[in-house]
């Protein structure tokens, strides 16, 4: 079955963070959502730490997404049939990220 | 390990508050901003954690430990950058509490920030919206909900507290307490009155105010600071206020009038709260503002039919209430007293004889009161008039379609020849 990689993008807006009292509600959808899936989320998912190197040439700079309006806050692998199967597990993901969705080239 | 759903209620707004006043603590008020970005987020890494791997055993050490480490790496970056106080970075990795201080810490720490926000530099207004964002947890956005108010406005006033605090180098150290006891009540009875006012599905938050309200005053009561005769009767004043949430609204989201409610749906539990509040408050000298009102509102919980309200001591209640703390506001409430105790007319009369100076002018309560007093006896003309300025200056959505029903009333008994 074909894989998918699920890239998830936070604003980096502060007006537009969760609050305290919506992030643990979306605690909950999450792990709904998860629990739902568990059969086509596969592990080796995670979130991702804040800031980070960008090294371009021979320069090293801080993280890359500092003047972006969005940045890669984590990723999952999930399998499903095709793209549709894989968009519909997408959309009843809770909260209102942004998911940029990419099927594994199975090259490795 | 258990799941994220089943967390307590409010735990991460609860925690937040918490949070930023016991890393406030330890990084001083100057450090307001940094704290409440790394309190964000290790709720952040909370929320991705938790959902992929289930909720720890110690939720709240485990956020403290993350926030606390999160702030640490952001001062170490800040030093490396050669701007950061070293002895700032010092303190909060050799001294920051141990985990098993922590759960002792809790209990003090949102009190001492509720103190700081409550500083005679900072202006009134700003402090309930900063105690609002930093001890209760609430984002912009929803203050701005609680407290009717645009979420740029809420943005000026808590970063005027904040500069303030910055600016004078406000230390948690040894704070004014008892000084600073009586703006604290104000801040609280300002957050309450505020959740008061809510009636309708479109700012469910407000409730929340009142609870919050409600948790502020308890954690004031447990402290010997806050173990007072006042403090007491403002708890005792929010438990019979809070007793009526439920019977107030209707089932469309409507108000439902003091006189028509169930008192059955009263919430006795909150009754029975506030009688033994009410009974600790009646110690030492003082008569304050609240004893009068929490006597006012016992008043009212204490008669079993509205036809039974002793009318006499709930004047005699707003009319002493109006010498300790004169305003326009218990003067109107005086007035409905006495139409009640010796009709409409005599209403009317005591608020013909307040001071046009006096009277609030962008108060909807007030033209509210005068309309209902004049389609008592039947003037409806004078009714409408006094209602249709009411709804000019009503901003909630539920006392708009109250009135609105009501200035359809007058219509329909004034016939068509008006």
């Amino acid at each position: 079955m074909p894989k998918y990689l699920f890239i998830f993008r936070h604003s980096t807006d502060p007006q537009s963070q969760p609050s305290p009292e919506e992030m643990q509600a979306l605690g909950g959808q999450w792990y709904a959502w998860m629990q739902k899936f568990s059969d086509s989320i596969l592990p080796g998912g995670d979130g991702l730490k804040p800031g980070g190197r960008l090294l371009r040439g021979e320069i090293v700079s801080d993280g890359p997404y500092v003047e972006a309006k969005e940045f890669v806050a984590s990723f999952s692998l999930i399998q499903a049939e095709n793209y549709d199967a894989a968009l519909a597990i997408a959309r009843e993901c809770p909260g209102s990220n942004v998911i940029e969705i990419r099927e594994l080239g199975g090259y490795a | 390990m258990t799941e994220p759903r089943e967390l307590v209620e409010h735990f991460f707004r609860h925690e937040s508050g918490r949070l930023v006043a016991v890393l406030t603590r330890s990084l001083s008020v100057r450090r307001l901003e940094l704290v409440e970005d790394v309190v964000q987020a290790a709720l952040m890494q909370a929320l991705e954690t938790w959902s992929r791997r289930g909720v720890p055993d110690d939720p709240a050490g485990w956020l403290y430990r993350t926030a606390r480490n999160l702030a640490i790496d952001a001062l170490r970056r800040e030093q490396t950058h050669g701007r950061a106080l070293p002895h700032v970075a010092d303190g909060i990795g050799q001294e920051a509490p141990p985990e098993a201080h922590f759960a002792d810490e809790i209990g003090d720490e949102p009190l001492r920030l509720l103190f700081v926000c409550c500083h005679e530099a900072v202006p009134p207004e700003s402090r309930v919206a900063f105690a609002l964002r930093t001890l209760g947890g609430f984002s912009t956005a929803e203050i701005a909900r609680g407290l009717l108010t645009t979420e740029a406005n809420v943005q000026k006033r808590v970063e005027r507290a904040r500069d303030r605090l910055r600016e004078l180098g406000v230390e948690f150290e040894a704070p004014q307490l008892r000084a600073r006891l009586d703006a604290v009540l104000s801040v609280i009875y300002l957050l309450f009155s505020q959740g008061c006012h809510a009636t309708h599905a479109d700012v469910p938050i407000r409730r929340d105010l009142c609870d919050e309200a409600r948790r502020l005053a308890k954690m004031l009561a447990e402290n010997p600071i806050g173990g007072v005769p006042a403090v007491h009767a403002l708890l005792a004043l929010m438990s019979f206020h809070a007793a009526r949430f439920d019977a107030r609204v209707a089932l469309d989201g409507g108000i439902v009038l003091f006189e028509d409610q169930d008192r059955s749906a009263w919430n006795w539990g909150d009754v029975r709260e506030g009688m033994a509040w009410l009974a600790r408050s009646a110690t030492g000298e003082e008569l304050t503002r609240y004893h009068v009102e929490a006597g006012i509102a016992w008043e009212h919980c204490r008669a079993p039919t509205f036809a039974d309200t002793d009318w006499r001591r709930i004047s005699e209640g707003y009319e002493l209430l109006g010498r300790i703390a004169p305003s326009p506001v218990h003067a109107l409430n005086r007035a409905v007293a006495e139409a009640h105790l010796h009709g409409p007319q005599a209403g009317l009369e005591r608020l013909a004889a307040v001071d046009p100076e006096d009277i609030p002018a962008r108060y909807p309560g007030w033209h509210a009161v005068i309309g209902e007093l004049h389609f008592r006896l039947g003037q409806y003309d004078a009714a409408e008039l006094a209602w249709r300025e009411a709804l000019r200056l009503s901003s909630a959505s539920a006392d708009q379609d109250f009135l609105s029903r009501r200035i359809a009333e007058c219509r329909c008994l004034l016939g068509p020849a008006t």
